[in-house]
C-alpha cells in the first residue's frame, strides 16, 4: 500500500521539529554547518595556540602574545561544517510485509521521511536513494521543500523486486558524509557489510536500521506453506514442528547482523514494526554517542 | 449368484472400507502465506493430515473401490447357478475296454440321465462329459485301456462337489459290466470316500470266469536258464497244469516266450490264435524298447502280484511313445516299465526288458517263477472280460440314503464365467485410476508453481 498523503507524515513531522542530529564524530570540512570539523580554522571560536611551524601561514600567529613572550604561537579555532546526509530505503518485495499493512514499508518510509527532515533542521543537506525495480535518487539538498520531495519520492515508490542494495548504498556514499541505511537485511547482506565496513573506514558515519516485522519474530502458530518473495524457489513448511527452529535460525542470524555490523562501526539499530512510535526510534538513532539506547 | 471362495469378497470389501476411510484422511499441504523469513524454515516434507468431512478425490476413491471389489469378486469366483432341483446323479460310465457293448452303455446312460446331471466317463483315466451331454452320449466309444474304478469314484466326489449348488442330494450311478481288472486294493476304501449309497447298472458283456493260457513254450537254446522257469510257470499256471474251478474258463490259446537266440520252433505266431507272444530276448534289443542312455542297477521288479527283490541290470528302457496302445505288465521298483503288452489280433505281443542272469538261483526262486507266469498269463483283452466277485461289486452299492448336498467340499477350482470380466473391470479401474491420479499430480503441480494471488497472499 502506498503511502500517498502528506498528512500521514504531518504529525511525525511536528514531534521530531525540536530533534538534533549532531555528527558522532567530526566531519570533514567543508560549507560551514553545524557540526565539528576535523579542520582548524579561523573562526573567532578560540580553541588552543601552538608553536608556528614553517610553512604555517603567517596570518595566523597571534602577534600580541608573540609582543609579550617573544615566541610565535598561531591561534587555532575550530570549524563547523555540514554533514551531507543519505538516507536509503530498501525498496525490495521482502519491505512489503505484512501483506494487509505493508508494516515494514511504511515504518521504513516514516524513518526515511522523520530522518530527512531531522538531519534538514540540524542543517544538513538531505538527499534519498530508494532500491528497488524502479530505483530514485534524490541528491542532497538543504532547501526546504527538501523534506516535500522525499514524502513524494516514498509516497510513489512500491517495494517489489529483489534489487540488491550495496550498489545504491555505494551510490549514496559518494555524496554523503552520513548514510542511513534502512532495510530488513534480507538481500546482500553480505556485501552490503562489505560496503559499509568500507565507507567507515573512510571516515563516513553509517547508519543501518533493520527494519522487522512482529509477524517475522512471532509467526503465527497454524500451519502454512510460507514461501519467500525474493526467491520462489524458497517454499517452506512452517509448522508446530518447524517453528521452534525457524526461531532460533532467525533470532541466531539477527543477533549475528547485528554483531557483525556493530563491529565494523556501523551505528545499528533495530526497528519492529508497531514496537515503538516513529518518533521514539528517531530519537534513539539520532541520539548522540553514548546517549542512544539500544533496541 | 453363490460365490465359491467369498472370503477373498469379504477381504475385498474390507480393504474397500479401508480405502473410504483412508479418502477421510486427507493429506495436503497447507495454506500458503507469504513470509521475507522463509529462509529460516527448516526444509522439510510439507504435508499435513486432517480428517476431512467428505471424502476427498471422489473419482479417485470410486475408481480404488472399483479396483478393489472387482478383483476381489474375480478372486472369489461368482456362479451363476440355476434353481437348485431336489436331486442330481453323478453317472460314471465305464468305456474301457472290458464294457464292448457301447449300444448297452448308452442305452443305459441314456435312460439313467437327466438334464443338471454329471457325466463321467472313465477307463484308466477320467474325464467329465461338458457341453452337450446327449451328444456325448452318443458318441461313447471303448477305448483299449484299462478300466480304473478307484480313479472313477475319485473323479465322482469331485463331480458331486460341482453338483452341490444345484441339487439337495446326489446319487451316484456306476454304468460298468463291473469286470475285475477295474478293481483293486483301493477301491473299497475310495467307495467310502462318496457319502451315500450308489445305484449299480450292470451292462452286458461277453465275460468268461477265468482264463488260462493253454500252453506255455519257450524258443531258446538248452542253456538259458530261463527254461527252467518257464518249465516251473508252465506246470504251475497254464491250462496243462492248473485245475479250473468255474464253469466257463477259456483257453486261450499258448504262450511262447522267445528269446531270440534260435530260429522259431513254430510258424504260427501264438497270438494269432488268441495267446500271447512273449519277446523276452536274452541279450539283443527287446522290440519297443531303446537302450538306457546309461545302465544302471535296478533293486527289484513287479509284475501284477508277483515281485521279485533281486539286482538286475538295466539295459533297455521303453519310451514313452513304445507304450501307446499298449498297457505296461511289470515295473521296476522305481515305477519304469520293464515289461509291456500290445494288442496283435485276437492275441498279444508282449516286449520284456529283465535280464535273466545265468549266476544265482534267480530262476529257480518261486517269486521269480511266479513273475514268469506272469508275464505269461492270458491277453488282457481275455482279462478283461473276466467278472469281479458279486460280493466285491455288491459292496460298492453301499448302504443309506442318497448323499446330502452339505457332505461335499464346495469346488474352489472351478472356473468362473463372470471371473474374467471382472478381473478386465478391475484392470480397466486400476489404468484409469492411473491416468486420473497423474492428472491430479499434474494439476497440483502447476498450481504449486503458480504464485500465489494478491487475495491468497492477503488471507
Amino acid at each position: 500500500m502506498a503511502i500517498e498523503s502528506y498528512d500521514e507524515y504531518a504529525a511525525l513531522l511536528d514531534a521530531v521539529r525540536g530533534i538534533r542530529w549532531p555528527a558522532r564524530s567530526a566531519v570533514r570540512g567543508g560549507i560551514p554547518g553545524a557540526h565539528t570539523s576535523r579542520l582548524r580554522g579561523i573562526s573567532a571560536e578560540f580553541t588552543e595556540y601552538r608553536p608556528y611551524r614553517q610553512g604555517d601561514d603567517t596570518r595566523r600567529i597571534d602577534w600580541k602574545l608573540f609582543a609579550r613572550s617573544d615566541r610565535a604561537y598561531n591561534r587555532l579555532s575550530n570549524d563547523r561544517a555540514i554533514l551531507p546526509t543519505m538516507i536509503v530505503l530498501d525498496a525490495s518485495a521482502s519491505m512489503a510485509f505484512p501483506v494487509a499493512t505493508n508494516g515494514k514499508w511504511k515504518l521504513a518510509a516514516q524513518l526515511g521521511v522523520g530522518l530527512g527532515a531531522v538531519a534538514r533542521n540540524s542543517g544538513d543537506p538531505v538527499g534519498l536513494v530508494v532500491a528497488g525495480e524502479e530505483p530514485l535518487l534524490l541528491a542532497p539538498r538543504m532547501r526546504r521543500s527538501v523534506t516535500h520531495e522525499i514524502i513524494r519520492a516514498v509516497s510513489g515508490a512500491r517495494p517489489s523486486g529483489n534489487t540488491p542494495l550495496s550498489p545504491s548504498v555505494s551510490i549514496a556514499s559518494q555524496s554523503g558524509g552520513r548514510v542511513v541505511i534502512v532495510t530488513d537485511f534480507l538481500g546482500d547482506a553480505e556485501e552490503l557489510l562489505t560496503v559499509a565496513s568500507r565507507l567507515v573506514a573512510a571516515g563516513r558515519e553509517v547508519h543501518a536500521v533493520h527494519v522487522i516485522a512482529r509477524e517475522e519474530i512471532d509467526p503465527s502458530g497454524e500451519a502454512a506453506m510460507v514461501f519467500d518473495p525474493e526467491a520462489a524457489d524458497v517454499r517452506r513448511a512452517l509448522t508446530t514442528d518447524t517453528r521452534d527452529q525457524y526461531l532460533a535460525a532467525y533470532g541466531e542470524w539477527r543477533d549475528r547482523i547485528a554483531h557483525e555490523f556493530t563491529e565494523a562501526g556501523v551505528v545499528y539499530s533495530t526497528a519492529i514494526v508497531g514496537a515503538e512510535t516513529p518518533d521514539h526510534l528517531i530519537r534513539r538513532i539520532t541520539a548522540p554517542r553514548g546517549m542512544s539506547a539500544t533496541a | 449368484m453363490t460365490f465359491l471362495a467369498p472370503g477373498f469378497l469379504f477381504a475385498s470389501l474390507a480393504v474397500a472400507a479401508g480405502i473410504v476411510a483412508l479418502h477421510f484422511i486427507v493429506t495436503r499441504q497447507p495454506r500458503a502465506a507469504l513470509l521475507p523469513t522463509a529462509r529460516f524454515v527448516p526444509d522439510t516434507p510439507a504435508t499435513t493430515v486432517a480428517r476431512a468431512r467428505r471424502p476427498s478425490d471422489l473419482l479417485l476413491m470410486f475408481l480404488r473401490v472399483l479396483l478393489v471389489i472387482a478383483a476381489g469378486a474375480g478372486m472369489a469366483k461368482p456362479m451363476l447357478t440355476a434353481r437348485r432341483g431336489a436331486h442330481a446323479r453323478v453317472i460314471l460310465v465305464d468305456v474301457s475296454r472290458s464294457a464292448r457293448d457301447t449300444i448297452a452303455i448308452r442305452d443305459s446312460v441314456r435312460a439313467i440321465y437327466r438334464n443338471g446331471d454329471a457325466v463321467v466317463l472313465f477307463d484308466s483315466s477320467t474325464r467329465v462329459v461338458t457341453g452337450n451331454i446327449s451328444s456325448g452320449i452318443d458318441s461313447l466309444r471303448p477305448t483299449l485301456r484299462r478300466g480304473n474304478l478307484s480313479a472313477a469314484l475319485i473323479a465322482a466326489v469331485r463331480a458331486g462337489s460341482s453338483l452341490r449348488e444345484r441339487a439337495d442330494s446326489v446319487e451316484l450311478v456306476l454304468v460298468s459290466p463291473f469286470a475285475k481288472e477295474e478293481l483293486d486294493a483301493a477301491t473299497d476304501t475310495i467307495r467310502k470316500q462318496w457319502p451315500g449309497r450308489a445305484r449299480l447298472v450292470r451292462v452286458a458283456a461277453p465275460s468268461v470266469d477265468t482264463a488260462a493260457v493253454g500252453k506255455l513254450e519257450i524258443n531258446t537254446d538248452a542253456n538259458d536258464p530261463l527254461r527252467v522257469a518257464v518249465t516251473s510257470a508252465g506246470q504251475r499256471g497254464t491250462g496243462n497244469g492248473q485245475q479250473a474251478t468255474g464253469n466257463r474258463q477259456r483257453e486261450t490259446g499258448n504262450a511262447l516266450i522267445d528269446r531270440g537266440t534260435t530260429q522259431p520252433l513254430q510258424t504260427v505266431t501264438p497270438s494269432r490264435e488268441g495267446g500271447a507272444l512273449i519277446e523276452w530276448p536274452a541279450s539283443t534289443r527287446p522290440r519297443f524298447a531303446v537302450p538306457r542312455a546309461v545302465k544302471d542297477t535296478v533293486g527289484g521288479v513287479m509284475a501284477g502280484e508277483a515281485g521279485v527283490v533281486a539286482s538286475f541290470e538295466r539295459t533297455w528302457s521303453y519310451p514313452p511313445d513304445s507304450l501307446r496302445g499298449g498297457e505296461v505288465i511289470a515295473r521296476w521298483v522305481d515305477g519304469e516299465p520293464a515289461a509291456i503288452e500290445k494288442p496283435d489280433g485276437p492275441g498279444c505281443v508282449r516286449s520284456v526288458a529283465i535280464p535273466v542272469t545265468p549266476v544265482g538261483d534267480l530262476v529257480i526262486r518261486t517269486e521269480f517263477v511266479r513273475l514268469v507266469a506272469s508275464l505269461s498269463r492270458p491277453c488282457a483283452g481275455i482279462t478283461s472280460l473276466i467278472p469281479a466277485d458279486p460280493a466285491v461289486v455288491a459292496k460298492l452299492e453301499g448302504k443309506g440314503g442318497l448323499a446330502p448336498r452339505a457332505a461335499f467340499q464346495p469346488v474352489t477350482d472351478t472356473r468362473s464365467d463372470l471371473a474374467p470380466w471382472l478381473f478386465a473391470l478391475a484392470l480397466a479401474a486400476a489404468i484409469a485410476e492411473l491416468f486420473v491420479r497423474q492428472l491430479g499430480k499434474n494439476a497440483k503441480t502447476s498450481r504449486e508453481l503458480r504464485p500465489p494471488s494478491r487475495k491468497a497472499r492477503a488471507a
